[in-house]
């Protein structure tokens, strides 16, 4: 494989893995407020994800995958709402250890990280183009 | 001597841009993983002086998209940033800025080719 | 494998009789005098043209091993193509004139 095409492979393996990236922080934002439901219940844990560089053999190539997706193992910090039907026998409810502030900034970098790869995308593929266009016009 | 030849030289510089954009879109693409290290095709000028050294064979160790004689070496290019707790050291805008690079130096050459390549069809012609 | 642009021999002047084309060393002797300033003027574009090629060829080089100022680059290879097609105009004339000539009847 010419290394243009392997150009292509990587960027659009870096276009999967921040699009993954994107669905683990929208499931964070969407599961900011969801808590147990049984009195003294584990509310959401945020999910982090983390990924991991593999050499690609046919192309030569330094393509991105998703290593895992994890749990974040920090402390459910912990709110005074007597009325929840989560909240224990003093009235705290634990809530999902998901900082929004922290989740947009991720979706912010994600966001940025794909447009770049998709930037590679647009230019490997115009010189490929460009490559092809020499030939023609005689 | 080095490729005096104009398409051969144009050629070359060809296979070595493509070789620095599929790096530097592997460090786009791992701009996020952790412990990855940016990488980078050593410069143009050195492949021209190695290629009239010698055609030996590779170093081993090198990274290097097959051109026949000399693979271009892709190494772990240097460093002087902030160390991250990651230990990645891609920086996007850096990225971004080679790419540019590759992309005019790509569009030189490839108009170049065509200008003489016109230029001989139009000599050869009956 | 093609050869460098300066390998087309335009090099030699057209209308001298260093065994070069031979296109009007033959017409050259009895109409010396009114073809010798056409012949002098033809030949001193071609070796203008294989100069401007050249230059050319030398700033492309240049360009691609990565160190030349793009807008020379350009100016230089347009150059190259306006006296390359004005040779190769003029070599069509030439030739076209030479078999004109050949078909009259005497």
């Amino acid at each position: 494989m010419d290394a243009l095409t392997a150009a292509l492979k990587v960027a659009a393996s870096g276009l999967g893995a921040q699009s993954e990236r994107l669905r683990v922080v929208s499931e964070n934002l969407a599961n900011a407020q969801s808590t147990g439901t049984a009195p003294g219940a584990d509310p959401y844990r945020r999910k982090t994800i983390s990924f991991v560089a593999e050499l690609d053999r046919s192309s030569g190539g330094s393509l991105v995958e998703v290593n895992s997706i994890d749990r974040d193992p920090s402390p459910f910090p912990v709110e005074f709402q007597p009325g929840n039907e989560a909240a224990d026998d003093r009235g705290y409810v634990k809530m999902p250890n998901v900082n929004v502030l922290v989740e947009m900034a991720d979706m912010t970098e994600a966001n940025r990280s794909y447009e770049a790869n998709l930037q590679v995308i647009k230019q490997a593929r115009d010189l490929i183009s460009m490559t092809i266009d020499l030939m023609r016009n005689q | 001597m080095e490729p005096v030849n104009l398409f051969d030289l144009a050629s070359r510089q060809a296979d070595w841009l493509a070789v620095r954009q599929s790096a530097v879109a592997g460090n786009i693409a791992n701009a996020n993983t952790p412990g990855y290290t940016a990488n980078d095709v050593e410069p143009f000028e050195k492949v021209l002086d190695r290629a009239t050294v010698s055609l030996a064979a590779t170093q081993s160790g090198h990274l290097g998209f097959g051109v026949s004689d000399a693979a271009f070496a892709v190494k772990p290019q240097d460093y002087d940033g902030a160390i991250m707790p990651s230990r990645n050291t891609v920086v996007l805008e850096d990225e971004l800025m080679k790419a540019g690079e590759v992309r005019r130096s790509f569009e030189l050459n490839t108009a170049i080719v065509k200008a003489f390549h016109s230029m001989m069809m139009m000599a050869t012609k009956g | 494998m093609i050869g460098g642009i300066g390998a087309i021999h335009l090099s030699r002047p057209v209308g001298t009789s260093d065994g070069g084309t031979g296109l009007l060393s033959g017409g050259a002797a009895p109409a010396a005098d009114a073809s010798a300033s056409f012949a002098e003027a033809v030949s001193q574009a071609a070796s203008r043209t294989v100069d401007t090629l050249r230059n050319a060829e030398q700033v492309s080089i240049q360009a691609l091993k990565g160190d030349a100022d793009t807008r020379q680059v350009v100016d230089a290879v347009m150059s190259a193509q306006q006296a390359l097609q004005a040779a190769v105009a003029i070599r069509d004339k030439i030739v076209s004139a030479y078999l004109d000539v050949s078909r009259m009847s005497i």
